[in-house]
């Protein structure tokens, strides 16, 4: 049971909210970026920077191992494009992998996770045990990357644990 | 033992023993606790709710009312489980119910003597005088005899799990409609789902002769369920009940995952609660057979003639020797001919028709045949004759110890009026059909009143086939079944009169055809009030046996036809749910989600006591070893912090950035106070009203740049702020170019408060200039620790010269430490939001309390604020008459005139002599404290005129605990009046 299911918190992440100023589109903010922005609730990644929709003009951007000044210097690339916010502490994100995983997060959240509905690519703003999660799936495994807040991390625990014990 | 030698779907290669009652039985992989029963000669398995008569198991399936049980023992027994429905495992340990001191010796029996008393309604008739005797005799009395099982009173040990179903097709029942849909849509590549209450798939399929395709049907039945396994996109819950339809096509279902097993797994789940949307879905759950009312037909020994055949073919049980049949439809012949195939002695069918169906092979074994016959009362418990009146009028008793009663079939539609549509009576079938059906859901097979197989296999594979097309696939070609003949001709005897016995029309609650006519007689003649003054269908089988045969007795009542007196809504759920499986893992401690700040495991290791503020967990104060009470904790927390410094967590108050071009422009919409004016590096107190004019928040905004807010709010109005501005500049203000998120999570902030605060703080973070010049009140400063942006802003909420740091949430638990390590040379005290509440009473700073929705900005002292200049959220509002009256309640102290004594928050105030009546009443108290820095008891209340009144006496008048009291009123602020200590 345990090699169907890898679950692993991601550490050293670099998060950000980008809400886009007037004026400006999805397409020059991700332009100043290098990454072609997702319409709609998907996500897209390029250069170890993700770029995951949440919202008309808002966006959750994610990089791997940055620096503690990330939230910074991405409103300076974005001055005048959109409002950032650091977020590096906010979320804890937990790598949900394995053939496993999909029940596991089919069991928390009332979206249909279904390959023909969700795929790599796809995101997700959506509860779990009544907390909120953003999540989106990475690859094919499937691999998917929960995030939630914080100060939720010890109940999103219990549900997670509690849920793959029982599978 | 009645087991008949061969035949049957049971293993019997696998013995199973069990205990019923103490006593110790066998039975086969493949039994239900019933049809062991019945294989054991177990007769009698419970005694009725109100006339403890004694009953036997009446039906083989979920719709079961009499052979209700307690299943295993301790904290796992589970009360009023069905017999029926509960599969044989090795071990299992059942007891009956409502009976004392035993099953066949029931004392409460003697209630049958009283019946004439309780009869329909006599709770509302009796227990009535004298008054005084209801509490201590009547309630307790009743409370004792009431209910049916009984609840182990543990703790329930074990897990529910819960799962979300997507599908284009749900099929609810995998009988022969259900089968036969689910095998068309999956040949067609939908995604279906399949849940079925029984183990295995098949519903009458496995109880009935049939042939399908040239095979048994129950072997047609396996096949099919086989090839339905072979599927991707079908997914087939067995043991699983739908027993609700709600809006947006949700369909929630429990499914029996551990149920069956004689112990589970440690944490494998229970049950498991499945929410399913369906685009489409096809109820195909069959029909329930209808009892007939008869004297005695609720004798042990009196069964629907579709049990007998499913005890015989199903479970190779023979549920009695010599049988009498009485039916009113076709079908019972069906189970006279599987009677005697097995063995069985049928004395007689007594048919209420005229004409039967042919039997020419039944009269060549001797059995006899009575048409235009009615069986007039069941003798015996458990039964040993019946009585019979012949159709020549005349009337003889015929010896039997088994009763097959065939009395028509009631489509199980149920879940179809869960929306609120009413059935709709069918003159055809005699029996109600759902007319408007929940959108995307069709009935099919028996469920839709097509009883004949052919026919229902055929509806089901029509439905399949349109719900296909709805969706724009193509359908799959699907052959037609060949099926054994079988005719379902009935015409319904709803009652026959003459009996001498009792006549039981609702088994579960004892209620009888006189009931019925006794409520027709007393003026409860609508279908909804019959239901609930004679309790019909109320009870845990929600009247599946009994609602149609009361119907058509009230119309007979009341002359109306069963179409017009109409039928019942049923309400989910459809059979009884555990509460534990819709709980899931949201139980005690895990009921809602906790929040914890970043200092809470450090909290932990200093012993700090919590509360609850919201979902958050919040230091409530931090004892000390050798201090007696609260009390004593907190005055210390708070004449050190006073005296030297403290620090408190306050991490949990709302934090939100606002950010954009109009950021300025949009919180001079929100606030009542100019912030367009706040320069950067600088923070105000701010106030934001409802758009009635009420106060709705609080708190302290920061400017980081000029296209840069910080704001703060209360903790418990964090989203309500944050929808609030949300909802302000994307529909008030859509033209605005401003952005805004919550941060709450992002920063944990610590209050560092006291005149050492600063010496502290400089020797914590000696990169930066805390000199009183470099950052003045009110002024806020960027800077660096570990490597991360930190923020520090002098804003006081004691009163104390204070500052609050903030940190990246990561970083919290480390900075926790490390102001606790440079604070032990400075005597740092932890406080928490006892001390921090005390300090702010004490310093006359509103809180929740006083921001209670009822409050103006005026009521609190801050009317002022409120600018000339521009337009706000509220403003108008505000300047309504009743909310500027100079006499409403506003914000003052008290201060008790005997120190000594104390005041309490939610008392009123009198003036001195006014009489205590809510003419005279004044106002109240907010917020009450011991003030530890004045050494007596203040308080914060909201009183008529008040800040004209100071030096005046009031009464302090508290009306619930007493303890009244004379206080002096003051101003608010008790504490360095002259707010010198903040600027220092």
């Amino acid at each position: 049971m345990a090699d169907q299911l890898g679950v692993e918190e991601i550490h050293g992440l670099g998060i950000a909210t980008v809400m886009a100023r007037k004026g400006a589109t999805g397409a020059a903010i991700g332009a100043a970026l290098g990454i072609v922005p997702p319409e709609g609730p998907h996500m897209a990644t390029a250069n170890a920077l993700t770029m995951i929709g949440t919202g008309p003009q808002s966006w959750l951007v994610v990089k791997e191992r940055a620096v503690p000044d990330f939230a910074n210097a991405l409103s300076e690339t974005l001055k005048g494009l959109a409002s950032v916010s650091d977020q590096s502490s906010s979320y804890i994100v937990t790598r949900l992998t394995g053939s496993d995983a999909r029940t596991v997060l089919q069991r928390g959240a009332p979206i249909d996770f279904h390959p023909d509905c969700f795929r790599t690519g796809s995101a997700a703003t959506t509860m779990i045990a009544h907390i909120g999660v953003i999540l989106w799936q990475i690859d094919d495994s499937p691999t998917y990357h929960v995030a939630t807040f914080r100060s939720y991390a010890q109940s999103f625990q219990h549900w997670l644990s509690a849920t793959a014990a029982a599978l | 033992m009645s087991r008949i030698a061969s035949g049957g779907l049971i293993d019997r290669s696998r013995a199973l023993s069990f205990t019923f009652d103490g006593k110790s039985y066998w039975g086969f992989e493949g039994d239900t606790l019933a049809s062991a029963l019945v294989a054991n000669d177990v007769r009698l398995v419970g005694r009725s709710f109100k006339y403890h008569r004694p009953r036997g198991i009446l039906t083989a399936g979920s719709e079961e009312p009499n052979a209700i049980v307690t299943l295993r023992t301790g904290a796992h027994a589970e009360p009023n489980t069905r017999a029926t429905m509960i599969e044989l495992f090795d071990g299992l340990e059942a007891s009956s119910q409502n009976r004392w001191p035993n099953l066949g010796f029931d004392l409460l029996a003697v209630n049958q003597l009283a019946s004439p008393l309780f009869v329909a309604g006599f709770y509302y008739k009796t227990f009535m005088w004298p008054a005084k005797f209801w509490e201590k005799l009547y309630e307790p009395l009743i409370r004792r005899t009431a209910g049916l099982g009984k609840l182990s009173m543990l703790p329930d040990p074990d897990h529910y799990d819960r799962e979300h179903g997507f599908c284009d097709l749900l099929v609810i029942g995998g009988g022969a409609a259900g089968l036969a849909a689910s095998l068309a849509a999956a040949r067609a590549g939908l995604r279906v789902i399949l849940a079925d209450e029984d183990a295995r798939l098949g519903g009458r399929l496995l109880s009935e002769r049939h042939e399908i395709d040239g095979l048994p049907s129950s072997r047609w039945a396996e096949q099919s369920a086989a090839e339905l396994a072979t599927f991707p996109n079908v997914r087939i819950l067995s043991r699983t009940t739908v027993f609700g339809i709600y809006d947006g096509r949700e369909y929630v279902a429990v499914e029996r995952i551990a149920d069956h097993l004689p112990q589970v797994r440690t944490e494998q789940p229970r049950q498991r609660l499945w929410k399913i949307v369906a685009k489409r879905a096809i109820l195909a759950t069959g029909a329930i057979e209808r009892p007939l009312l008869f004297g005695g037909n609720d004798r042990p020994g009196v069964m629907t003639a579709s049990a007998v055949s499913t005890y015989v073919n199903r479970f190779a049980a023979l549920p009695g020797q010599r049988v009498v049949l009485f039916t009113a439809s076709d079908s019972g012949w069906r189970t006279a001919a599987d009677l005697i195939d097995a063995g069985a002695d049928v004395a007689a069918i007594i048919d209420s028709r005229d004409t039967h169906p042919p039997a020419e092979a039944l009269g060549k074994r001797g059995v006899e045949i009575l048409t235009g016959a009615t069986v007039i009362d069941a003798v015996g418990a458990p039964v040993r004759k019946v009585k019979v009146r012949l159709a020549d009028g005349r009337t003889r008793s015929i010896s039997a110890d088994l009763v097959a009663m065939a009395g028509g079939w009631n489509p199980a539609i149920g879940l179809g009026s869960n929306l609120g549509a009413r059935p709709v009576w069918s003159a055809p079938i005699q029996a109600f059909l759902l007319d408007e059906t929940p959108p995307g859901l069709t009935a099919a097979g028996a469920a839709a009143g097509l009883f004949s197989l052919g026919a229902a296999l055929a509806d089901g594979v029509r439905h399949a086939l349109a719900a296909t097309g709805d969706l724009g696939r193509t359908p799959s070609a699907m052959p037609g079944f060949r099926t054994s003949d079988d005719s379902d001709r009935a015409t319904p005897l709803w009652h026959v009169p003459g009996a001498r016995g009792k006549t039981f029309v609702d088994f579960q609650n004892d209620v009888t055809d006189r009931d019925i006519a006794l409520a027709a007689r007393e003026g409860f003649t609508s279908i909804e009030h019959l239901k609930r003054y004679t309790t019909l269908g109320m009870a845990t089988d929600q009247g599946k046996t009994s609602q149609l045969n009361g119907h058509a007795l009230l119309a007979a009542a009341t002359g109306k036809s069963i179409a017009e007196a109409g039928t019942i809504l049923s309400r989910a759920p459809w059979q009884p749910v555990a509460i534990g499986v819709l709980a899931g893992h949201h139980r005690d401690d895990h009921f809602r989600p906790e929040r914890r700040t970043a200092s809470h495991a450090w909290a932990i290791e200093r012993g700090a006591t919590f509360v609850d503020a919201g979902m958050w967990k919040r230091a409530q104060w931090f004892g000390r070893p050798g201090e007696r009470n609260w009390l004593e904790t907190v005055n210390r927390e708070v004449t050190m912090t006073r005296g030297g410094v403290g620090i408190c967590d306050v991490s949990t108050l709302g934090k939100i950035d606002v950010q954009g071009p109009d950021a300025a422009t949009l919180l001079d919409r929100l606030y009542i106070n100019i912030f367009s004016t706040l320069a950067v590096d600088k923070a105000r107190y701010g106030v934001m009203l409802r758009e009635d004019g009420f106060v709705m928040d609080d708190g302290t905004t920061t400017r980081l740049a000029e296209d840069r807010f910080f704001v703060t709010t209360t903790t418990v109005n964090t989203a309500r702020v944050m929808l609030h501005i949300d909802y302000a500049r994307q529909v008030l203000w859509p033209e605005l170019d401003v952005q805004a998120t919550s941060v709450t999570e992002q920063w944990a902030t610590y209050a560092v408060a006291g005149p050492r605060s600063r010496a502290l703080l400089q020797q914590a973070f000696p990169d930066i200039d805390l000199a009183n010049e470099a950052l003045p009140y009110m002024g806020a400063a960027i800077f660096r620790w570990m490597g991360s942006e930190a923020r520090i802003y002098r804003l006081s909420f004691s009163g104390e010269l204070a500052y609050e740091v903030s940190v990246p949430a990561v970083h919290g638990d480390l900075l926790i430490r490390h102001l606790f390590e440079i604070g032990r040379s400075f005597d740092v005290v932890p406080y928490g939001t006892e001390a921090l509440g005390v300090m702010r009473i004490e310093k006359g700073h509103p809180a929740g309390n006083e921001l209670n929705g009822q409050t103006t900005a005026g009521d609190l002292g801050m009317g002022r604020m409120m600018s000339k200049k521009k337009d706000f959220i509220g403003r108008a509002m505000a300047r309504r008459p009743g909310l500027t009256d100079p006499a409403r309640p506003s914000l003052v102290g008290l201060r008790p005139v005997d120190r000594n004594q104390k005041l309490r928050a939610g008392a009123h105030l009198l003036s001195p002599g006014a009489e205590a009546i809510a003419a005279n009443d004044e106002g109240y108290v907010t917020s009450a404290a011991w003030s530890p820095t004045l050494g007596h008891s203040i308080a914060l209340a909201l009183l008529a005129n008040g800040p004209a009144r100071y030096g005046e006496r009031i009464i302090v008048h508290d009306p619930v605990r007493g303890g009244d009291l004379e206080a002096e009123i003051c101003s608010p602020v008790f504490v360095d009046p002259e707010g010198e200590r903040v600027r220092g």
